[in-house]
């Protein structure tokens, strides 16, 4: 009988890869690199998300911040290294078995990714609409308005995402990505492209979030103010590495010149001195006398 | 040289093996689509898109395919005094040849543009990505139910091309050259049969599928921006009609042989 056990956890071993000491925390990525054809867009990062806590990953535009979320639920495969989720590995799974894995993720996607062709409650219940069935539509109505009310935007539920702002679209996404009362919540630049009011109404939606669904939360962000106002712990990543991980105060003190550069917005000596090397604009412009008829 | 011809050698064919691995996940897809109930109000809302909204433009071409045959044929036919004839030729073109690949054609522009660009809109908005990182199979819930609403409404759509094809035909022949009415349809009854209104409307499973499945490949792999939605148009409309055009010679061979191994040649004329 012990052997016929022991020979069923290999099995199940086997099946679902190795895997790691939950201890180590909720997300492990363990040596992943990821390549574009020859671009390598993130170089051997290792990284555990801790249970509970809000990470936030800081980084200039076109560094891997969403490359490197979206490894986090495998929307992208990694080149090589490895991704674990609650101790067990998950990138060598299928689609079919990932699909299980990714309806304990809640995801944020930068615009929004609303379905357009749907109002806003049917994009809300769309995740629960594909895994469970509701025996009567009340239940349905209930949990809309349920999930609206946790973003503040009760009654909103038979428009469209056409006919909502920028703020309200992510907010209506917000709702849709906790519809499934995920463990995790991926945001992907959730306050880009709003203004200072909204913005803040997002981070402290995710605060929110966090103290009354104690859920993990991974955001990638280039707003400092965001990242210090949200953040258990920040990292920063450059050309594809991971150079700065800690908290606020250790990332406002980091020596590293391209960290206080970009917690500060300010342009390096390099980039000045080719900007000024061009001339002014009123030189390099075409002026109609340039021109011969 | 060699070294350019094997790395475009490479790329055609990881893009074939791609494009073989998503049809095979839609083929999988659709039949399991089939057998959930769930997913037929999907499959229903398609079919409206790409059936219903599509009857006009498929009569309107069909009528005027059958109009331009008669106007074209009449004069040959008479000179030879076989302009009575005039019906076997028309129907027997448009039920067998044109209806089927002149609907085909209007639906990769109409329906297969469509799909491309919806899908290549979701695709580069991350709409895709969001149905995937729901748990959801992009494939089941966003190919599959436009591949069998195609798969289905093509033939149906080639159907009411026929039949507009013929009464087209029979207006320019009857009405416009007084042809006797009741010799135009004897021949034509005579001429046409059952099998040649068959191929047709067999044709139209395998063109509805072609559509179908390069327009959602299409939208899948498209380049982001404006620029990417409208070339994978472009490229979805190109390859559906190239497709058409191939697919209707090898189906041509391969009922022709049928025909040949169970029934004599006939005579039209």
């Amino acid at each position: 009988m012990a052997r016929r056990k022991k020979r069923k956890v290999k099995k199940e071993d086997e099946n679902s890869g190795s895997s790691i000491s939950d201890g180590d925390g909720i997300i492990v990525l363990k040596d992943l690199t990821k390549k574009f054809s020859d671009n390598v867009v993130l170089d051997n990062i290792s990284l555990t998300v801790e249970k509970g806590k809000t990470t936030v990953i800081i980084g200039p535009s076109g560094c891997g911040k969403t490359v490197l979320i979206k490894h986090l639920i495998l929307l992208l495969r990694p080149s090589s290294g490895e991704v674990y989720f609650k101790g067990r590995r998950i990138d060598n799974m299928n689609e079919i078995e990932l699909n299980k894995i990714r309806i304990r993720f809640g995801f944020l996607f930068q615009g929004g990714a609303l379905f357009d062709s749907l109002s806003v409650a049917d994009n809300i219940t769309f995740p629960i609409r594909q895994h469970f069935k509701i025996k009567h539509w009340n239940q349905y109505d209930e949990l809309v308005k349920n999930k609206l009310s946790m973003v503040g935007l009760e009654g909103f539920q038979s428009f469209y995402p056409s006919n909502l702002s920028g703020g309200q679209r992510k907010r209506v996404a917000l709702a849709r990505a906790i519809a499934l009362n995920p463990e995790v919540i991926l945001y992907d630049e959730p306050t880009t492209g709003l203004d200072p009011i909204r913005s803040d109404v997002i981070n402290e939606l995710i605060l929110k979030l966090q103290r009354e669904l104690g859920v993990t939360s991974v955001v990638v962000t280039h707003d400092m103010t965001s990242a210090y106002k949200i953040a258990d712990r920040i990292i920063m990543l450059h050309n594809g590495k991971i150079i700065a991980d800690g908290d606020d105060k250790h990332i406002r003190n980091h020596p590293h010149p391209v960290v206080q550069q970009f917690i500060h917005g300010q342009v390096n000596e390099d980039d000045l001195a080719v900007l000024r090397a061009s001339g002014t604009i009123f030189q390099t412009q075409f002026l109609p006398d340039d021109f011969e008829e | 040289m060699i070294e350019l011809v094997g790395a475009k050698a490479v790329v055609v064919a990881g893009n074939a093996g791609r494009f073989g691995r998503f049809v095979w996940q839609t083929m999988i897809a659709s039949a399991r689509s089939c057998a959930r109930t769930r997913t037929y109000p999907l499959i229903w809302a398609q079919m409206n898109i790409i059936g219903v909204r599509s009857v006009p433009i498929i009569m309107i071409t069909g009528a005027f395919v059958g109009m331009i045959l008669a106007v074209q044929a009449y004069d040959q036919l008479a000179s030879m005094g076989l302009e009575e004839r005039l019906g076997v030729l028309i129907n027997i073109s448009v039920v067998k040849e044109l209806g089927p690949v002149l609907a085909a054609v209007m639906l990769a522009g109409r329906v297969g543009g469509a799909l491309t660009a919806e899908l290549g809109t979701m695709n580069v908005t991350e709409q895709i990505d969001a149905v995937r990182s729901m748990g959801t199979d992009p494939i089941r819930y966003l190919v599959a139910p436009r591949v069998i609403a195609c798969l289905m409404l093509t033939p149906a759509l080639i159907i009411y091309g026929d039949l507009l094809g013929i009464l087209g035909g029979y207006f320019v022949g009857v009405i416009q050259f007084k042809i006797n009415s009741w010799a135009y349809w004897s021949f034509s009854a005579a001429g046409v049969e059952l099998w040649d209104v068959a191929v047709g409307v067999i044709k139209g499973f395998f063109f509805g599928a072609a559509i179908a499945v390069i327009s959602c490949y299409k939208g899948f792999t498209c380049r982001e921006g404006a620029h990417g939605v409208g070339q994978a148009c472009t490229e979805a409309f190109v390859a559906s009609f190239i497709s058409i055009l191939a697919l209707d010679y090898a189906l041509a061979v391969v009922f022709k042989a049928i025909y040949s191994t169970f029934w004599p040649i006939r005579s039209l004329v």
